[in-house]
C-alpha cells in the first residue's frame, strides 16, 4: 500500500508533511513514497491508497500547478474513482479556477472545483480552528494569505469556531468523493486522532491504530477541551 | 501644518522621556509610539545621523546589532542605537527622538538600528540606512511571517536603492534579496563538520531559485545554510567579499579574509551560527571604513548577551538556561542541535510555551513539526521534562521523534516539573527557554539550585 506525498521538497510548510507520515507510521503495511516536481507521480500510472499535498510557498503553488497540469484529468479520474486525497494549507488552491493576486492578476489553477482564492498578503489570517466532521470534532490552526471563494460544492468540515473557507463561513474545504482538502493545519491527522483512524480505515489499512495513541489522543482530549471554552479568543 | 505638528509630536514625546523615568518605565517604545500617534509620518522629519547601519534578518540581528555597537564604540565612534527598545518603527522612533535636540536635529553622525524584517515598508521610506546587513532568512513564527519567500518579498520592496547590502553568501534566501542593489557577501568556508545533504526538517532552498532543479549542496551546515549549485542550469551561490576561514571550534579561533587581507582572531562563541554572526560584523565594519586588521580585532574582544546562553554551576551540576525563541521551529532546532551536542549525559527541561499567546487563545503548535526533536534522541539525552500548557504536545512529538517513553516526564506546572529532574552529579541539566519564559525560567533554575544545594547538606 502506498501513500504517496506530492512535491515535498516545496509543499512542506507548517509540519503538513507529518500529516502523511503519521499514516505511514501507524500503518506498518505502507510504503511512503514521494514525486518531486520534475518526476510524474506514482498515482498516475499505478495504485497510489492516498495522495497527501501540504502547505507551500506562492511561488510555490505556481510551480506545483505547472507540474499537476498534464496530469488534471488523472486527478479527475481519479476523484471520480473515488481514489483518496488529503490536501492541506494552499495546497487546496490549485484545485480551484485560480489564485487572484492583489493587483488583480491571476494563477490559473487546474480547475477542478468551481472556486478561486484571493491572496492578501499584508493581512495574514490566523485563528484555532474547531469543526466537525460528521460526529467527530476537528481541531486544528488556520495561518494562511488567502481565502476561498465561489460554489466548490461539499465542504469537508462544518465550522464551529474559526473561520470557514472565509471568515465567518462555516464550510471548511473541500470533499467530492475521497478528495479531502482544508485549509486546517495541525499537522491535522496528528491533532485528530479519530480523523487519522478514519483515513486509516478508508485506505484499508489493516488496523486504525495509531503510532502512540494514548499521547495522541491525551493531547487531542486536552485541546478540544480548550478550544471548546467560549472564553478563548479565537481570531489572532 | 506637516512640520508643525511635527514638534509637537517631537516634544510631547522627549517630554515622556523623564516622566517614564520616575516611574520607573525605562526602554520602552513609548515616546515613538506617542510621536507616530500625533505625527504619523514623524519618520519623515526627525533628524537621522549622516551614516545609519541597519542589520536585519531573521535570527541574529539582536546579536550583530549589539557586536556591531560594541565594536563600533570601541574604535571610539560615538553612535545612537535601538538596543533599549523595540526593532519596529515606534523603537526607532525613540532612539531617534533621544538622539536629537529640541528642534528634531540629530545629535550623532552615526547610527545603528536593529529593523525588524516586516517593518521594512514602514522604516525604510523614511530611515535610509547607508548599509543594511542581513543575517539570514529563515522560517519564523508561521502565524506572522509565514515563510521566508514573503519576508524577501517585503524586503526587495522595501530597501531602499542606495543601501548597499551586507548579505550572507551562504544563504540563498538572503542573498538573492533586492538583486539591484550594490552588495558584498560573508560566509564562512568549508569547516569540519560540513555535510551535503540536508539532516534538518526545514530546508527552505531544495530547488534552483531560477529554474526549479534540485540543488546540490557542496557544503551545508543546517537547513538551508551552505554552497549550493544548481546541475541543471548551473546557477551556484555568490562568492565571497569577505571569507571565514580555518574555523577552528576547539581553539576558538578564526581567520578573516579581504581582499587578500587575513587576520586571525578569536571567536567569542563556539556555535556556528555566532561565527556567522562575527563575520557579519566584521563584513559590516570593512563597509562602514575600518581596515580589516582592526575590524577584526574589535569583533573579537565584543561579547554575546548573557539573556540568549547562560550557565550556572551548582553542587556537581551545570544549569544551563538556553533561549529556544518560542514558535520558531528554527530556532529552536539550533538551540537543541548546539546544547545535546556538548559532551557528557544530560537532562533536558523544555519549556519553551508561549506564554502570552496562552493568555488569550492558544498556542499554534504547527511548528513542532518543524523542529527537529530527533535531535533529542539520544543515549546521552538521560531524561527529557516537558511542560507548560503544551506539554501533552511535547509527549506526543518527542515519542514520534524516537525518544523512549521511559525519558519522557510530562508536568504540566513547570516548578513541579523542576522538582522531577533526577540532578545527577556530573550531567549537565539544560532549561530551554523563549522570551515570554525567561522569568519563569529564572525562577525554575532557582529552584534547581536550591534542590541541589539541599541535597549537599
Amino acid at each position: 500500500m502506498k501513500i504517496e506525498i506530492l512535491y515535498p521538497e516545496i509543499c512542506e510548510l507548517y509540519g503538513d508533511l507529518m500529516n502523511a507520515k503519521y499514516l505511514a507510521r501507524s500503518c506498518p503495511e505502507a510504503e511512503l513514497v514521494t514525486a518531486s516536481l520534475k518526476e510524474e507521480p506514482a498515482f498516475v500510472g499505478g495504485e497510489v491508497a492516498l495522495v497527501c499535498m501540504g502547505s507551500t510557498t506562492e511561488r510555490g503553488q505556481e510551480l506545483s500547478i505547472q507540474a499537476l497540469r498534464p496530469y488534471r484529468d488523472a486527478i479527475e479520474r481519479r476523484i471520480e474513482d473515488g481514489g483518496a486525497f488529503l490536501i492541506t494549507g494552499n495546497a487546496m488552491e490549485l484545485f480551484g479556477n485560480y489564485i487572484e493576486n492583489e493587483d488583480g492578476s491571476r494563477v490559473e489553477g487546474l480547475g477542478l472545483f468551481d472556486c478561486h482564492a484571493k491572496r492578501r498578503m499584508m493581512a495574514r489570517y490566523n485563528s484555532l480552528y474547531l469543526g466537525k466532521f460528521g460526529d467527530m470534532d476537528i481541531v486544528g490552526y488556520k495561518s494562511q494569505f488567502s481565502h476561498l471563494y465561489g460554489d466548490p460544492g461539499e465542504p469537508l468540515f462544518r465550522t464551529l469556531r474559526g473561520a470557514g473557507r472565509t471568515p465567518g463561513a462555516e464550510p471548511e474545504g473541500l470533499r467530492r468523493n475521497n478528495f479531502m482538502a482544508t485549509y486546517v493545519l495541525g499537522p491535522l491527522t496528528v491533532l485528530n486522532p479519530p480523523f487519522a483512524k478514519y483515513l486509516l480505515q478508508l485506505i484499508g489499512a489493516r488496523s486504525d491504530a495509531l503510532a502512540f495513541e494514548d499521547a495522541a489522543r491525551d493531547a487531542y482530549e486536552t485541546r478540544v477541551k480548550e478550544f471548546s471554552d467560549p472564553n478563548r479568543g479565537f481570531e489572532y | 501644518m506637516g512640520r508643525l505638528r511635527f514638534l509637537c509630536a517631537l516634544w510631547a514625546a522627549k517630554l515622556s522621556i523623564p516622566a517614564l523615568k520616575l516611574t520607573r518605565h525605562n526602554g520602552t517604545n513609548f515616546p515613538g509610539e506617542l510621536a507616530l500617534k500625533i505625527c504619523p509620518d514623524f519618520l519623515r522629519y526627525i533628524g537621522k545621523p549622516a551614516r545609519i547601519i541597519a542589520v536585519t534578518g531573521t535570527n541574529g540581528k539582536t546579536t550583530v546589532s549589539n557586536l556591531l555597537c560594541d565594536s563600533l564604540e570601541q574604535l571610539g565612534v560615538r553612535l545612537l542605537n535601538n538596543r533599549a527598545g523595540s526593532n519596529i518603527n515606534s523603537g526607532i522612533s525613540t532612539s531617534l527622538i533621544t538622539g536629537a535636540d529640541l528642534l528634531g536635529r540629530a545629535k550623532y553622525d552615526t547610527a545603528v538600528f536593529e529593523v525588524d524584517e516586516r517593518s521594512a515598508l514602514r522604516i525604510y521610506p523614511y530611515v535610509r540606512p547607508e548599509l543594511i546587513v542581513m543575517t539570514n532568512l529563515f522560517r519564523d513564527s508561521i502565524m506572522r511571517n509565514g515563510h521566508p519567500g514573503f519576508i524577501a518579498d517585503i524586503l526587495t520592496k522595501g530597501i531602499p536603492p542606495e543601501s548597499k547590502l551586507v548579505l550572507n553568501a551562504d544563504d540563498l534566501i538572503c542573498s538573492g534579496v533586492a538583486p539591484d542593489n550594490a552588495r558584498v557577501y560573508y560566509g564562512l568556508r568549508r569547516m569540519d563538520g560540513d555535510l551535503t545533504e540536508c539532516v534538518n526538517l526545514i530546508n527552505d532552498m531544495r530547488i534552483c531559485p531560477k529554474c526549479g532543479g534540485r540543488l546540490r549542496y557542496e557544503y551545508l551546515r543546517y537547513h538551508h545554510i551552505g554552497r549550493a549549485m544548481c546541475a541543471d542550469c548551473g546557477f551556484a551561490s555568490p562568492e565571497y567579499d569577505y571569507a571565514g576561514e580555518d574555523v577552528d571550534l576547539s581553539a576558538m579561533t578564526m581567520t578573516a579574509a579581504h581582499g587578500g587581507e587575513r587576520c586571525t582572531l578569536p571567536l567569542i562563541s563556539d556555535s556556528v551560527f555566532n561565527v556567522y554572526n562575527m563575520m557579519a560584523v566584521i563584513a559590516a565594519l570593512c563597509e562602514f571604513g575600518i581596515p580589516l586588521a582592526k575590524a577584526a580585532e574589535a569583533a573579537g574582544k565584543t561579547k554575546v548577551v548573557g539573556t540568549r546562553h547562560s550557565e550556572v554551576h551548582a553542587g556537581d551540576i551545570d544549569i544551563v538556561m538556553q533561549m529556544a525563541k518560542e514558535k520558531n521551529a528554527l530556532a529552536i532546532t539550533r538551540a537543541f542541535d548546539y546544547a545535546v551536542t556538548k559532551p557528557g549525559r544530560k537532562e533536558l527541561l523544555l519549556m519553551m510555551n508561549c506564554l502570552s499567546d496562552e493568555k488569550h487563545w492558544s498556542e499554534n503548535t504547527c511548528w513542532l513539526y518543524d523542529c527537529d526533536f530527533e535531535f533529542l534522541a539520544r543515549d546521552d539525552v538521560s531524561r527529557v521534562i516537558a511542560t507548560g500548557p503544551r506539554a501533552m504536545d511535547y509527549r506526543l512529538r518527542l515519542l514520534l521523534a524516537g525518544v523512549p517513553e521511559e525519558k519522557i516526564v510530562c508536568e504540566r506546572d513547570e516548578l513541579r516539573a523542576a522538582d522531577m529532574l533526577e540532578l545527577v552529579p556530573g550531567e549537565t541539566v539544560y532549561i530551554f527557554h523563549g522570551v515570554d519564559s525567561f522569568d519563569l525560567t529564572v525562577r525554575v533554575r532557582e529552584r534547581i539550585r536550591e534542590r541541589i544545594e539541599e541535597a549537599a547538606k
